[in-house]
């Protein structure tokens, strides 16, 4: 026989069978009627009937088949050295299976039971989809069976899961890669979801296991600790108290030898545990705590049932606001814990006890000497910089600690971890989370949360989808929107019928605010479609753009229209004159801190990532500020001064430049079509040392701007008329301006050097001047019409030139 | 099956998970009572109340020592206690888990027992 096979009647099986039969209100009336029995039956003795024994001995009966259900029943072991499958499968499934099942049947079985229903809440997988793609044919179940076997030894199992057959069930379907792919799915996270499952179940057995953490007199041969006890937070006693639900990182599991080795030994054993925010710090000392307070670990008989305390900076100088009061009391909690002898202290953000200036402190002169002599254990814990800055300062302090370095945890470990964390979250908020939105969580907070390290980062955001979570459930979607609102962006793929057409129709409104450069338009829309299709490259930024060509012509216009018209306002344009980053040092202010300079650029994109990156004159930049530029176009990330990756991939980078702008507008004169003139136009820019190659390559596209006809200007002249209108709206008053008016303004505000840049001034000075007069005047009133002729406009225009000409006279 | 099932259970695996159940609740109790912490620690200051090296004058030192004895009695006692309270309790628990087990191999006996001495018709005097 083979594992391929199913025994109904074996011996397994029929346990099982009964296990399922012994329903909740069937063991609860079994325990009742052997209350029952056993008092009726002593009662009967009292009143001197015989039937009292009766009933005596048929109360065992009932109790005894209670404990059968308690003892083996409902944990129903695997059979050793099995030869059928019955032997391996998990009981409650076991249980329920029919006579000559097919794989539709084990399918709906396993959509009855718990491992089921696991997958059902975490990966969206139900009954429906499961009977969907399982068959009807009893001959495909052998292979079934196969495939469920070789999960269960993949996975190193004892017995095979309802997981598992469900795994096994979606492999069996020809099509199941492009069936999960709707989900966001693959086979290797269905395993991974076998492995969570059975992760929680050993989670479940050793909170079951009875702990020995030493019992009322543990404490009687250490001292009394009434200071500490006040102003320090006991995490031995939260850990013995509440239990400690984390997962044995590889990467944390080296540190926390490496503390224990540091903290047993019998030189100066205290320990600085270096690493960035969220990375896991704290999670070692707890874990540590909890290590401690076993009895039956593995450690030194010197650090058994210590009991460690974080001590709190802030409160303890609110505490000790007066000089020198603050040294009197952290010398007697320190002397406590010294006298108490089973106390290691912790100082979490171990910087905040070192810090110099106005509201800080700096112990080192009451924490060194305790260090040096290695009387009393401390762990300081703080982030790689504050332990330089330290150690700059105080070269004996840092040489007296033994430095620990906390590695960020592999994906796989932060998504163990996160696992773990929302048990609790789950618990607290009531809701479920499903696998695609742990997967979720991991990919944006790497992408978006740049003040916490893997896993804090990851968890946070897990736990903020909570907020967003339909139904209590929180799915992808849930935290796309946490990001979304959290850091005002757009992660998700467009569903919206409003987000749709506004993409589907993203030129025309461009349109509506710049006049044609067509080209243009479409290739930054297109840019942003293939975005929000979610069809881009997501290494990269959303678009990367050089726009080339005069002044005045609409690169600018173009990119105040897209932050406008897409990314929520003109505000959303993060721009640089690249004319004021001329030399070599001037990439240091290109990459701050944010702390120092709020108005460097990666300040400012980690503040708003959704954005236009608007580099205007990119070509007067120094050499070195565009060398720093290609990893920002090619990676879509750039490094601050303080290492942190800030990442540009959901903002459009717009370089404009106005090299060789007359040989454009020679061109252009001659009627050559200037879109056959790119790539010779290009190599000009690189032969005459304008740009670097590997430069230019970097951009998506290179899009030649020409300057406008007559016929445009005159739309632009309408557009800047329509701009006026809506400020005067306010007024209720509305401008009309006559066509050879606005003919008469194209010509005197068109500059063959300035392109249209003079033409908003002028028809403001014509325009806005004369509704001025004439709403003072009384000529116009609320809802009335303004309306400009010719001469008004050429009244007020040759005026100006002849104020100015007069002006340049005097001079 | 099932009455072969249950009763294959109840003297085979059964027995012995209840042996570990009543190990593990020895052993409980013993973690409880701090047994054997309490030995290693029998004779240290209690609290460590006193405890500490203490220079000065002879006289300093001496009442230190003094001082130190009696907390090391107070300890001594205080310890004693609770190690004799926690062995009984262990003896006390080991003898009714010793009638437990032994009480489980007659439990399913209890109905054919029960029926025969009604079928006999004794009943105990109580007077």
């Amino acid at each position: 026989m083979a594992l391929g096979i199913f025994q109904y009647n074996s011996y397994r099986a029929e346990k099982a069978r009964i296990n399922v039969g012994l329903t909740k209100l069937i063991v609860t009336l079994l325990l009742a009627s052997t209350i029952i029995l056993l008092l009726a039956g002593v009662a009967f003795l009292i009143i001197g009937e015989a039937i009292g024994w009766a009933l005596v001995g048929l109360s065992a009966v009932p109790a005894m088949i209670v404990e059968w259900k308690n003892g083996e029943l409902s944990n129903l072991l695997p059979q050793k050295g099995s030869v059928s499958i019955d032997g391996l499968l998990e009981a409650d499934i076991l249980g329920i299976l029919p006579h000559k099942p097919t794989p539709y049947d084990v399918a709906t079985a396993v959509g009855r039971v718990y491992g089921g229903q696991f997958f059902a809440a975490r990966f969206g997988i139900g009954i429906g989809f499961l009977q969907e793609l399982a068959s009807k044919e009893a001959g495909d179940l052998d292979s079934l069976w196969q495939e469920a076997v070789k999960l269960q030894q993949q996975t190193d199992s004892k017995v095979v899961t309802a997981g598992m057959l469900a795994v096994a069930i979606i492999k069996s379907h020809i099509d199941h890669e492009a069936l999960l792919a709707h989900l966001q799915l693959g086979v290797d996270d269905l395993i991974k979801g076998v492995k969570w499952q059975q992760h929680i179940d050993e989670l479940i057995a050793s909170s079951k296991n009875p702990k020995k953490t030493g019992g009322i007199g543990r404490d009687w041969s250490f001292g009394w600790i009434p200071t500490l006890s006040r102003f320090g937070q006991n995490i031995s006693q939260q850990v013995s108290a509440s239990g400690l639900l984390a997962v044995k990182l590889e990467s944390h599991q080296d540190a926390l030898d490496r503390l224990i080795a540091i903290l047993g030994s019998k030189g100066k054993g205290s320990a600085a545990l270096v690493g960035p925010d969220g990375v896991g710090k704290t999670t070692i000392v707890y874990a540590l705590a909890d290590k401690l307070l076993h009895a039956d670990s593995d450690l030194p008989d010197s650090l058994k049932f210590r009991q460690i305390f974080i001590l709190d900076a802030s409160s303890l100088i609110s505490a000790a606001p007066g000089r020198g009061e603050l040294e009197a009391l952290v010398t007697r909690i320190l002397g406590e814990a010294y006298t108490a002898k089973n106390i290691i202290i912790c100082l979490d953000n171990a910087q905040l006890f070192f810090e110099e200036g106005i509201g800080s402190v700096d112990l080192s002169n009451v924490l060194l000497p305790i260090v040096e002599a290695g009387r009393l254990r401390i762990i300081f814990a703080m982030d790689e910089q504050r332990y330089l800055k330290i150690s700059q300062r105080n070269a004996q302090l840092a040489n007296a600690l033994n430095r620990i370095s906390v590695a960020a945890p592999t994906r796989d470990e932060t998504i163990a971890v996160m696992q773990d964390q929302l048990i609790i979250t789950e618990f607290r908020q009531s809701v479920t989370y499903m696998y695609q939105a742990i997967q979720e969580s991991y990919r944006l907070s790497e992408r978006y949360i740049h003040d916490l390290a893997m896993p804090g980062r990851a968890v946070k955001l897990l736990e903020s989808a909570a907020g967003y979570a339909e139904n209590g459930l929180v799915t992808a979607v849930s935290v796309q929107q946490a990001i979304e609102k959290t850091q005002d962006i757009k992660v998700s793929i467009a569903s919206g019928a409003e987000d749709r057409d506004k993409l589907l129709n993203l030129e025309s409104l461009i349109h509506e605010r710049m006049i044609n450069q067509s080209r243009a338009v479409t290739v930054v829309s297109d840019a942003l479609r293939r975005a929000r299709a979610g069809v881009r490259n997501q290494n990269r930024p959303i678009g990367t753009f050089l726009f080339l060509g005069p002044t005045g012509v609409g690169k600018t216009e173009l990119a105040k229209a897209l932050a406008s018209v897409y990314f929520g306002g003109e505000d959303r344009i993060i721009r640089l004159d690249m004319n004021e980053y001329v030399s070599n040092h001037d990439v240091d202010r290109l990459i701050a801190d944010g702390a120092d300079d709020s108005g460097s650029l990666t300040a400012r994109v980690m503040k708003q990532p959704f954005s236009v990156i608007l580099l205007d004159e990119i070509e007067k930049a120094h050499p070195n500020v565009l060398m720093t530029f290609l990893q920002l176009l090619d990676e879509g990330v750039l490094r601050d001064v303080k290492n942190r990756e800030v990442s540009f991939r959901d903002a459009i980078v717009i370089a404009t430049s106005n090299a060789g702008a007359d040989r454009i507008r020679e061109h252009i004169e001659r009627g050559i079509d200037i879109e056959k003139f790119e790539s010779q136009f290009v190599d000009e820019l690189i032969s005459s040392n304008q740009f670097r190659p590997e430069f230019l390559n970097r951009f998506d596209e290179i899009v030649m701007f020409r300057p406008l006809d007559k016929s445009e200007l005159l739309q632009v002249v309408d557009l800047i008329l329509k701009d006026v209108n809506k400020t005067l709206s306010l007024q209720k008053v509305s401008v009309v301006v006559s066509q050879e008016a606005k003919e008469y303004l194209v010509e005197q505000g068109y500059d063959p050097k300035l392109g249209a840049r003079p033409m908003r001034r002028v028809v403001q000075r014509a325009v806005e001047n004369t509704v001025a007069k004439k709403v003072l005047s009384g000529e116009v009133e609320a809802g009335g019409v303004v309306e400009i002729s010719l001469d008004q406009v050429s009244a007020i225009i040759t005026a100006k030139q002849q104020a100015d000409a007069i002006a340049a006279g005097d001079n | 099956m099932f009455l072969v099932g249950i009763l294959s259970w109840w003297y085979g695996d059964g027995w012995k998970q209840r042996f570990l159940m009543i190990k593990d609740r020895l052993s409980h109790t013993s973690d409880y009572f701090s047994i054997s912490i309490l030995i290693k620690t029998l004779f240290s200051p209690y609290r460590q109340i006193s405890a500490g090296n203490v220079s000065g004058p002879i006289g300093v030192q001496i009442r230190a020592a003094i001082d130190r004895l009696i907390s090391r009695v107070v300890g001594m006692f205080v310890r004693l206690f609770v190690i004799i309270a926690g062995v009984l309790s262990i003896c006390l628990q080991a003898a009714i888990g010793a009638v437990v087990l032994l009480g489980w191999m007659f439990v399913p006996a209890m109905p054919i027992i029960g029926l025969m001495i009604f079928a006999i018709g004794w009943v105990p005097l109580w007077r």
